[in-house]
């Protein structure tokens, strides 16, 4: 018996749900999304029929403005597989895309899935990524995959990124939207006896690291340094000494290459990153922005032109909190993975540690605004007071207390500001999203809020130089006209 | 080949020099302490230009290695190393200091001294060149209270010159070069500071009273 393959339409809703609820169980989309996926513009969906009976289904995602596509799901009724039906949706789904101009398409699929990973790589795609436990409450590893679309003309340009705001020296390498190199020397190490960043240490880290990770990069990206079409430099905000060698090390760069440069927001980038996974950045977001020099908020309606920060630490960095926390409880830094490790068995309810901001009186003011200082004070004196007694502290109980406290106030104040501006999603950045806690309770919430969660992998979270070529590639394919060779660092530069 | 060397220094201000087979073809300064990161850019361009040069003709760079302030420093070290490996030219590393006392005939004791701030100086003693016209040093490069240096340098009985205290790109270069004739020129391009980060490791504080 043969079946057919055409359009959806919104009168195969239910039969699309019922395929969807038999296929992915309690991970499966709700029906009023799957409306919305199949009414959408930018969507295509497809439906493989056979009589009246829906056999399968597979949709597709391309914004206008992106040179990418998605393939947003597929299913077929387990009667039914083995037939071939899955791959017949895909292929029309991928004449769809190159009909779109689409140069790539990218997937998600579960790693404990062998059979239709064989089925995409069959059809070229290849795999790019893995994301730990993306598929809930399963904790299934995701594989990112992507099929590029051979296209004669070259529209994407490969852009270098240099990073140095802070202890990192990143270098990426992109091309258009595609992660060709993400190198990162960090000098944390050099940091840890003092208990923080020190400047100094970091900008002299930075000048020493900087030819072995230019060369790695274009090493991983296998190009040489004359395929490179642009380059982009953090000029902030950041620590300015350490700012000032990358942006020494672009310009010189880039007229020694000839090619234009981008002077890129450090923010704005940690947000374009999500484009190097997904091809595209769905607006509006909003951004939480979490590591040991920043704790921001903002709200992203449109990367290049419209991002507006909703509030910052008005003077801890949630991660500098970590650092200092780690301190009084005699752990070493940095602090989030060790405070982390000793929460795993601490109560999180032991002590109720303040959040900082979050009064009713605040809510004027400060809203979006976070504060730690009062935080750290309290757990000091906690333990302090404790000691003075002769009392035991139980440094699980006060590290899940703290961490507990801090993801608390992050996630509420960021889920208020998707809720308050009408933004159905959330993309994590920086460093603390490396905390365990902090993905499992932004998930959680977001889930509960219907707010789309994205956390992107986290060699992609912390500061890294990707993000700042990805930002830079976005400005030349938006045709941006390249920086002033004279442009400065600005240590407290605004989004 | 036409040897096209471009030669920088950011131990004070920012300096730039093309010098093309051993002769100045260009050469610029700017006194301003606190404009590295913007000028350095434009000045290597500017210079390339002056010279009648492409980022491409050069063939080797000179980079000037302190000691100076630290922040000004780097900018100029990190331009050189990353414009180096943009042409895939060599870079040598030339003290800065030196390239001052370069300037000089040093038929005397001749004594470079550059502010460090902090009501210090960075100073080095010279005295003599080369066949190929290196400065012999004597003392330093060191970093101390002026006072203090011109005390250590009477009990030791010398008798000096001050030295014009601007490092010039151009000097740099030129002596850059003469290390490269006599076989001394400095591969391993590291700044030198003279001072250790400020930092103390950090102690517990007591919050409570």
């Amino acid at each position: 018996m043969s079946h057919l393959i055409r359009l959806a339409t919104e009168a195969d809703l239910a039969a699309i749900m019922e395929l969807e609820k038999a296929s992915f169980g309690n991970d499966s989309w709700s029906r009023p999304t799957m409306r919305a996926e199949l009414m959408a513009p930018h969507t295509y969906y497809l439906v493989a029929n056979q009589d009246e009976k829906i056999l399968g289904y597979a949709g597709l995602s391309k914004v206008a403005s992106s040179s990418s596509a998605d393939i947003q799901t597929i299913a077929v009724s387990e009667l039914h597989r083995r037939a071939g039906i899955g791959r017949q949706l895909m292929q029309a789904l991928i004449e769809q895309a190159a009909k779109l101009t689409a140069t790539e398409i990218y997937l998600e699929v579960r790693e404990d899935k062998p059979a239709p990973q064989k089925l995409y790589e069959q059809l070229g795609f290849e795999k790019i990524d893995r994301r730990e436990k993306y598929y809930q409450p399963d904790g299934v590893a995701a594989i990112v995959m992507r099929l590029t679309i051979p296209t004669t003309v070259k529209s994407e340009p490969v852009v270098l990124g240099i990073e140095t705001s802070c202890d990192e020296t990143g270098i990426g390498i992109v091309r258009g939207t595609t992660l060709l190199a993400n190198v990162i020397s960090s000098s944390m190490d050099q940091h840890a006896r003092f208990g923080g960043v020190v400047p100094e240490i970091a900008a002299r880290a930075h000048l020493e690291a900087l030819e072995a990770t230019l060369q790695k990069a274009l090493e991983t990206a296998g190009i040489s340094i004359k395929e490179i079409d642009a380059v982009a430099v953090t000029n902030g905000p950041g620590l300015a000494g350490a700012l000032m060698v990358g942006v020494g090390a672009a310009k010189a760069l880039a007229v020694a290459i000839d090619k234009p440069i981008y002077a890129v927001n450090h923010l704005v980038a940690h947000v374009a990153v999500d484009i190097l996974e997904r091809g595209k950045l769905e607006t509006p977001t909003v951004a939480l922005l979490v590591s040991g020099g920043h704790t921001s908020l903002l709200l992203v309606r449109d990367l290049l032109n419209d991002v507006e920060l909703l509030g910052e630490t008005i003077d801890d960095a949630a991660g500098e909190a970590f650092d200092k926390i780690a301190r009084v409880l005699g752990l070493s830094y940095p602090g989030g993975p060790e405070i982390d490790k000793a929460a795993q068995y601490g109560d999180a309810k032991a002590i109720r540690f303040p959040r900082g901001l979050t009064l009713p009186k605040d809510q004027e003011k400060h809203r979006y605004n976070f504060s730690f200082s009062g935080l750290k004070t309290a757990v000091a004196r906690h333990v302090e007071l404790a000691e003075s007694k002769g009392e035991q502290v139980s440094i699980a109980d006060v590290a899940a207390s703290f961490r507990e406290a801090v993801v608390d106030v992050l996630v509420t104040k960021a889920i208020n500001a998707c809720q308050d501006n009408n933004v159905p999603r959330l993309i994590l950045g920086g460093g603390v999203v490396a905390n365990s806690r902090l993905r499992e309770v932004a998930k959680a919430r977001c889930q509960e809020a219907g707010i789309e969660l994205r956390i992107p992998a986290l060699s992609l979270c912390t500061d890294n130089g990707a993000m700042i070529a990805s930002l830079g590639a976005q400005k030349i394919m938006a045709g941006e006209a390249p920086s002033q060779l004279d442009f400065g660092v600005y240590s407290t530069l605004p989004v | 080949m036409t040897q096209v060397l471009l030669a920088i220094d950011t131990s004070a201000g920012t300096a730039v020099s093309v010098l093309v087979d051993g002769v100045v073809a260009s050469e610029s300064y700017d006194a301003n302490s606190m404009q590295h990161a913007e000028q350095i850019g434009v000045q290597i361009q500017q210079g390339l230009e002056a010279a009648k040069k492409t980022a491409s003709d050069v063939t080797a760079v000179a980079v000037g290695v302190g000691p100076g302030p630290f922040t000004g420093l780097r900018v100029g070290i990190a331009a050189a190393k990353m414009f180096a490996e943009g042409v895939s030219a060599p870079i040598y590393g030339v003290g800065s200091l030196d390239a001052i006392a370069f300037a000089n005939s040093l038929d005397q004791p001749t004594l470079v001294l550059t502010d460090a701030r902090r009501s210090e100086v960075f100073f080095g003693l010279y005295q003599g060149k080369t066949a190929a016209g290196v400065p012999t040093t004597l003392l330093g490069p060191g970093v101390k209270k002026q006072a203090e240096l011109e005390v250590q340098l009477q009990a030791a009985g010398h008798n000096y010159l001050l030295a014009n205290t601007q490092v010039s790109a151009a000097n740099l270069g030129l002596l850059g070069l003469a290390q490269l004739a006599e076989g001394t020129a400095n591969t391993s391009v590291v700044a030198n500071y003279l001072r250790a980060p400020d930092a103390v490791p950090a102690k517990g504080k007591k919050v409570s009273g």
